[in-house]
């Protein structure tokens, strides 16, 4: 049986990355910089052979090794290139070791960018980091070893899922991965930060572009979850609050409270506890993610990757959690901060209350996620919690969550006064109440829209606003052209107007969101061919049955004509696939997009005898604002954590006129 | 007709009252009122129940949204409903007979009754605590600031004219990240 490199480097990474804990751990407590040196060294190495291991794999893959069993289970000889590769996480073992590549890639970054600076940190951010790292090397070496080799050599393999085989599910979890294992880094500077007892906003300001980083892939990651299941699962939705869903939601809403709590951390040197909550909370629910994706101890969607590995990650969880709330209770006499506020009506109390729901969204998910397990602890009796349950306590949070944030960014730091938020805000607020009357008054009886648009609308003349104003003053000031002044607004305030856009993106999935809820259409029709229906503005007609092979796959395809106003304007051949290996159908929806709008049918079955098809078709309003929402949202992200040369200079300046508004 | 989202502005306003707290939980509660005019569509009323079902195929999903070819749950238990609405039964009639057959498991969210009354409550029993949390330290922080400035307006300076405040307020906003 030949032994496989990859393995063989597994194990050395074990090794190395138990010595990089231990190492920088004694350096650290002892003061030896040499020590902490060999084991950043060794970190560093970890990485290396990881990668090797993680090359060997798909090395394996694209060879069709398929002695290997992993290859033989998770690829075929005639699954494509692409999905070959991506096959490296389309199975247990493939997906611990992507998990621990990222990781130690991450921490090989952390150790050369802080090679000469936040040196005092340093020990224990590496430790942190490989703490994770030996724990999911452990996995890999002792549990579920990836490079393991089958006695005999099957003549092909059983082949990915099929659901896995779509673009979306390609870059939807190595997206993911990246925002989860992000996560890790803001949280090794913080337990450093903790253990060290340099708990001033340092390792806030170190982590900024990692926290953000972390929050862009999460986004990213959730998001393209989501255009996967509306364009593969053919249901006409794109979140059923599946387990696996819920898992990914978690941790982004905690992260995305911690980015707007540090900033009162930065700005007034408070909340510093609660910071360091959000982010231990943020990791221990991105461990808990995997948790739930890798143990199938909540069915799901994604329980095709059920295995024994539970109790590990729940040992790990206790484990990360008893450490980091020790030593954040430990250290709580020194994170005492001299908080104080002047008025309720302050943008901190309103980021007070935006971290409030955000946490309380969180727990809302977190809560119906865990109950079904709870339930049957208590009482023995099996219970689903379902859409219905997520949508109705989740609706409400997020609405308040809309609404805050129109508020936040424009309510004064400190104290607002009556006269800054009229001005701020009148515009705004009748925007948003003529846009709510326009849609009560077209007859819209979904009550939770209305109040969704307005406020949709509320905030986006807010920031639409901010961004006038901006203009206008740098036009009347330094005399610029408005697409010069508007430009030079964003980029020389990157954080702020980086942060509208993303709001702006926001929006836009809640936009979405709004109308694919209240709005849907759908139809489900039996056809014969020659025959239609209606649906919407759209009359379509079943022209015919086509069917086609290839040595993976075989299809057949429903070609229907769609005709709006009398006028033929699409073709849309919605197929039913059956994936040969696997024995496994698949469904490869069609979609006509207008104007954000989706036409969506779903080839539902085909009865030869009567050679009558079941066509399922949805109209999904504004469902398109999802993906364009998503490249908004990113780009607000980018800008925001776009380095900035001239942020000594404004600093200072800022001091300055700070100066000056204390001197009488 | 829906009361829910006006207790959720009153909420945003006024976080720390106990009452707002059980007027929220028993709107969240509250059956959904388009079920009333839903009556007069027998469709969407066949909806609404597909959607207050889980399909037992796996998926995950509800009866509505499963849409597994010849799917071994769904499909018969679509027949069930139309069987149960043709004897003319009420929706919660209907879900009752499905939980006494097949058990709470085939209900899509939990019950409103004993111990799962829980998972509805407790989510908005965490908010309006955490509600209740944040406001009593935001009164402790902003006593803390008036104990130390009794009754001056802060920020404004004396030496300068309302106009001049107003305008270094607006540019210290226009600074501000």
């Amino acid at each position: 049986m030949p032994t496989d490199s990859g393995a063989v480097a597994l194990v050395i990474a074990w090794v190395l990355s138990v010595y990089a804990l231990v190492a920088s751990i004694w350096g650290g407590l002892r003061k030896q910089e040499d020590l902490v040196r060999s084991a950043e060294n060794a970190a560093l190495a970890v990485w290396a052979f990881t990668l090797v291991a993680t090359i060997d794999l798909i090395r394996a893959l694209v060879s069709r090794d398929f002695n290997l069993e992993y290859v033989a289970q998770y690829s075929s000889s005639t699954l494509p290139l692409y999905y070959t590769v991506a096959a490296l996480w389309g199975g247990q073992a493939g997906s611990l070791l992507f998990w621990l590549a990222i990781l130690t890639s991450m921490a090989a970054v952390v150790v050369l960018q802080n090679r000469s600076q936040n040196r005092h940190l340093m020990p224990f951010v590496t430790a942190t980091l490989m703490a994770v790292a030996v724990f999911f090397a452990s996995l890999l070496v002792f549990v579920t070893p990836p490079f393991q080799r089958l006695t005999f050599t099957p003549g092909d393999g059983r082949d990915l899922n099929p659901l896995l085989q779509n673009y979306w599910m390609t870059i939807h979890p190595p997206s993911l991965y990246l925002g989860y294992v992000g996560c890790s880094v803001p949280f090794a500077f913080a337990m450093a930060a903790l253990v060290t007892g340099r708990l001033d906003d340092l390792w806030i300001r170190t982590t900024r572009r990692w926290a953000l980083f972390a929050w862009f892939f999460l986004s990213l990651g959730n998001l393209f979850g989501a255009l996967w299941a509306y364009r593969v699962l053919g249901w006409g939705g794109y979140w059923a609050w599946d387990p696996v869903e819920n898992a990914a939601f978690m941790p982004w809403l905690t992260a995305t409270a911690y980015l707007h709590s540090v900033m009162i951390q930065e700005k007034k040197n408070m909340l510093k506890v609660w910071n360091m909550a959000l982010v231990i909370l943020t990791f221990l629910l991105t461990i808990f993610g995997t948790f739930l994706t890798r143990s199938g101890v909540i069915s799901s969607v994604h329980s095709f990757t059920q295995s024994g590995l539970g109790p590990f990650f729940i040992a790990f969880l206790v484990f990360a959690a008893a450490v980091s709330i020790s030593l954040l209770i430990w250290r709580l006499p020194s994170l005492r901060s001299d908080n104080e506020i002047d008025s309720m009506l302050s943008r901190e109390a309103a980021f007070l209350v935006n971290n409030l729901v955000l946490v309380g969204m969180a727990f809302a998910v977190f809560w119906g996620t865990v109950f079904p397990v709870l339930s049957e602890a208590v009482r023995g009796v099996k219970i689903t919690v379902g859409p219905p349950f997520f949508n109705r306590v989740n609706t409400p949070l997020g609405l308040l969550l809309l609404f805050l944030m129109g508020v936040g960014p424009l309510i004064a730091w400190r104290r607002a006064s009556w006269s800054s938020l009229r001005r701020n805000f009148l515009w705004p607020a009748l925007f948003g109440v003529l846009v709510g009357s326009l849609f009560l008054f077209a007859g819209t009886g979904n009550y939770y829209a209305v109040v969704s648009f307005s406020l949709c609308a509320f905030v986006l003349a807010t920031i639409l606003q901010e961004f006038w104003r901006g203009t206008r003053a740098r036009q009347a000031m330094l005399g610029e052209t408005w697409p010069v002044a508007l430009a030079r607004l964003t980029t020389k305030n990157r954080r702020r107007y980086g942060g509208y856009v993303v709001h702006l993106g926001i929006v836009m999935i809640f936009l979405a969101i709004t109308g694919t809820s209240a709005f849907r259409v759908e139809q489900q029709v039996p056809v014969k061919v020659g025959e239609s229906f209606e649906i919407g503005p759209y009359r379509l007609v079943f022209e015919k049955i086509e069917t086609w092979e290839t040595p993976h796959s075989a299809h057949m395809a429903a070609q229907l004509s769609v005709f709006e106003g009398g006028r033929r304007v699409d073709t849309l051949k919605p197929e039913k696939r059956f994936y040969k290996k696997p024995e496994q159908p698949a469904t490869e929806v069609a979609i006509r997009s207008r104007l954000g709008t989706d036409l969506y049918v779903v080839f539902g079955s085909f009865d030869a005898t009567s050679q009558t098809a079941t066509i399922l078709a949805y109209i999904n309003p504004l469902v398109g604002f999802l993906e364009w929402g998503g490249v908004v949202l990113a780009i607000g992200t980018i800008l925001a954590a776009w380095p900035q040369r001239a942020v000594r200079g404004a600093v200072a300046w800022e001091g300055e006129s700070r100066v000056r508004v204390e001197a009488p | 007709m829906n009361p829910r989202y006006c207790g959720m502005f009153t909420y945003s306003r006024a976080l720390p009252h106990h009452w707002l707290l059980a007027a929220l939980a028993l709107v969240a509660l509250a059956d959904h009122p388009s079920w009333a005019r839903a009556e007069a569509r027998a469709e969407v009323g066949f909806q609404e129940i597909e959607e207050s079902l889980t399909c037992q195929c796996g998926c995950g999903l509800t009866v509505h949204s499963c849409n597994h070819v010849d799917c071994g749950s769904a499909i018969p238990l679509r027949k069930e409903i139309r069987e149960q609405m043709a004897l003319g039964k009420t929706k919660e009639q209907i879900l009752a007979y499905f939980e006494q057959k097949y058990g709470e498991k085939i209900l899509s969210s939990p019950t409103t009754r004993g111990f799962n009354l829980l998972a509805w409550l407790t989510p908005f029993f965490a908010v309006l605590f955490g509600g209740v949390l944040v406001g009593w330290t935001l009164r402790k922080w902003s006593k803390r600031k008036t104990t130390v400035q009794p009754s001056t307006e802060p920020g404004r300076s004396r030496a300068m004219s309302a106009e001049d405040d107003q305008r270094l307020r607006q540019e210290l906003e226009r600074l501000e990240l």
